[in-house]
């Protein structure tokens, strides 16, 4: 088995939640004689998977399961208090319905924005400026300032600096999950392109079809922990059985040892 | 609606991963290219990339200048070099003043590079005082011009000198806004609480009044406040042309380094878990 391109290995994450929320200064130094509590909220739980070059891994669970979480432990943005994440290639993350904009700059600079950061070079940006802004179906409004973007659009222009800017693994929450059937079309089918042309890809989403069609593998995140792991289609089942009963059947989490 | 794609984009080759992060702008290209964009948009935002809008930025300073010049030049008419002294004083203090809010709020003012990417964010914090590093290289052109035009032209070694004391300032700068923008995103009144002391050290730091006014036995405490060093000097080699004494510039090395060390520290201590605060 060739070298996994992504490791993950024991990591838990917890929030810890105060019982009264002090956000400045003169709440810290009125507060400084009535010590607050804090309630532990275990995002994750000792989670562990790998990905193989090329290899397409989904991540299914409920609502406020950990995967997003996950995801930002994966790209590096979140720190994991135990365990820790092995990174063997460069990752391209879209994470919570696209990237960060500057409201008050126009879709081109923020496009140098956000590939720079993606680690575009800016000769690389200007070379592919038209092409993003035509995935995006956005050439008419390229002097637009972004606050004046629908979050469709916003959402688009950040699938397609993404889709440039890809690198070896693409990290991907809640895909085709933006824009109409057209632009769904076109991001499937970047999609397919970058899987076959052998990029590793982790896609986080609720919807099975997307899973079951797009992913080789996938995991059940289920209270923080890896409930199932194996083939997409046994995961979606299993992912549909907890979204019915609430849990799932031991006679399921077999797939955890495929 | 479009469903079939005219023109189909080429796919990008994968790319390879840096050796230091495999995570975004992790290239050395990719990073130049980061902090220039950084640098470039910043001043766009701030100014509505013009010129004339930076105009703006200079004047609030000049403005100022001119106030405090018609007013005070009275008040201390014994001293030939007083307008001489506050225009370097002003000058040096908007660049900290604007420079450290700048850098207090960088992290959360470009928060939105850190929640959904891997961003350096020291470049962060380091790009945000560009636009007050720009003003400033303006200003000393100005102060220099200033001088010559009244008959005062620095000496080399007093401009070399000068230049220094910027870098120093510049450091100052750095370490506070290290420090202070990974703070803020804890404490949220941060920026009123450096308000409130920029205020009040722009009449401890000896800017609109000659620092011999004052009894010598408090000048001590005033070197304490880093800007009156940088003034007091600044003003030492271009003005009165002697410049300070090696225990004078031992000290401001040594708080300079102790200010930088400082901000790093901190910003090492908090900067891991600062996107969670956003």
């Amino acid at each position: 088995m060739a070298t996994a391109v992504l490791q993950v290995e024991n990591v838990s994450k917890a929030f810890r939640i105060p019982s009264v929320k002090r956000d400045t200064v003169r709440e810290h130094v009125l507060g400084l004689f009535e010590p607050r509590h804090y309630e532990k909220l275990q995002v994750l739980e000792d989670v562990s998977f790998s990905v193989q070059p090329g290899e397409a891994l989904g991540i299914m669970g409920r609502n406020g399961g950990g995967k997003s979480t996950l995801l930002k432990i994966i790209c590096d943005v979140y720190q994991p208090d135990r365990g820790r994440v092995i990174r063997r290639a460069a990752i391209t993350p879209i994470l919570e319905l696209g990237v960060g904009w500057h409201p008050e700059l126009d879709a081109i600079d923020n496009v140098c924005l956000i590939g720079s950061v993606m680690g575009l070079s800016l000769p690389e940006i200007r070379r592919s400026m038209d092409r993003i802004l035509a995935f995006a179906e956005l050439e008419r409004f390229a002097n637009l300032k972004l606050k004046h973007y629908s979050s469709g659009m916003s959402a688009r222009l950040g699938y397609a600096v993404a889709f440039e800017a890809v690198r070896e693994v693409l990290v991907l929450d809640e895909i085709f999950a933006v824009g109409d059937a057209g632009f769904k079309a076109k991001c499937e089918e970047r999609y397919r392109e970058l899987h076959a042309a052998g990029h590793a890809i982790v896609l986080v989403s609720h919807a099975p079809p997307i899973v079951s069609a797009f992913c080789d593998r996938a995991l059940l995140i289920d209270g923080g922990v890896v409930a199932a792991e194996g083939p997409a289609a046994d995961i979606v089942d299993a992912y549909l059985t907890t979204m019915t009963h609430g849990a799932l059947p031991i006679s399921d989490s077999s797939a955890q040892s495929a | 609606m479009s469903a079939s794609v005219e023109t189909k984009p080429a796919l990008p080759a994968a790319r390879p991963a840096a050796a230091d992060r495999l995570t975004d702008a992790a290239s050395p290209g990719a990073r130049a290219g980061l902090i220039w964009t950084l640098v470039r948009t910043d001043f766009k935002v701030r100014y509505h990339g013009t010129i004339g809008g930076f105009v703006w930025a200079l004047l609030k300073p000049l403005t100022m200048f001119v106030m405090l010049m018609a007013v005070f030049s009275f008040l201390f008419a014994q001293d030939p070099n007083y307008k001489l002294n506050l225009i370097i004083g002003l000058f040096l203090w908007d660049f900290f003043a604007e420079g450290t809010k700048a850098g207090l709020m960088s992290l959360h003012a470009r928060g939105f590079l850190l929640t959904k990417a891997r961003c350096p964010a020291w470049i962060l914090v380091v790009t945000a005082i560009s636009n007050a590093v720009i003003t400033l290289i303006v200003f000393s052109g100005i102060i220099l011009a200033f001088l010559t035009l009244v008959g005062q032209p620095p000496s080399v070694a007093g401009m070399l000198l000068f230049l220094a004391y910027c870098l120093a300032l510049v450091l100052i700068v750095v370490g506070f806004s290290l420090a202070a923008s990974v703070l803020f995103l804890r404490y949220r009144d941060l920026n009123q609480v450096w308000d409130m002391v920029v205020q009040a050290g722009f009449f401890l730091a000896p800017i609109i009044y000659p620092l011999a006014i004052l009894p010598e036995r408090f000048h001590i405490y005033l070197y304490v406040w880093l800007p009156t060093p940088i003034i007091e000097f600044a003003r030492a080699a271009l003005v009165s042309h002697q410049p300070a004494t090696m225990t004078g510039h031992l000290y401001l090395a040594a708080a300079v380094a102790l200010c930088l060390g400082i901000g790093v520290m901190t910003y090492r201590r908090f900067s891991g878990r600062a996107v969670e605060y956003l």
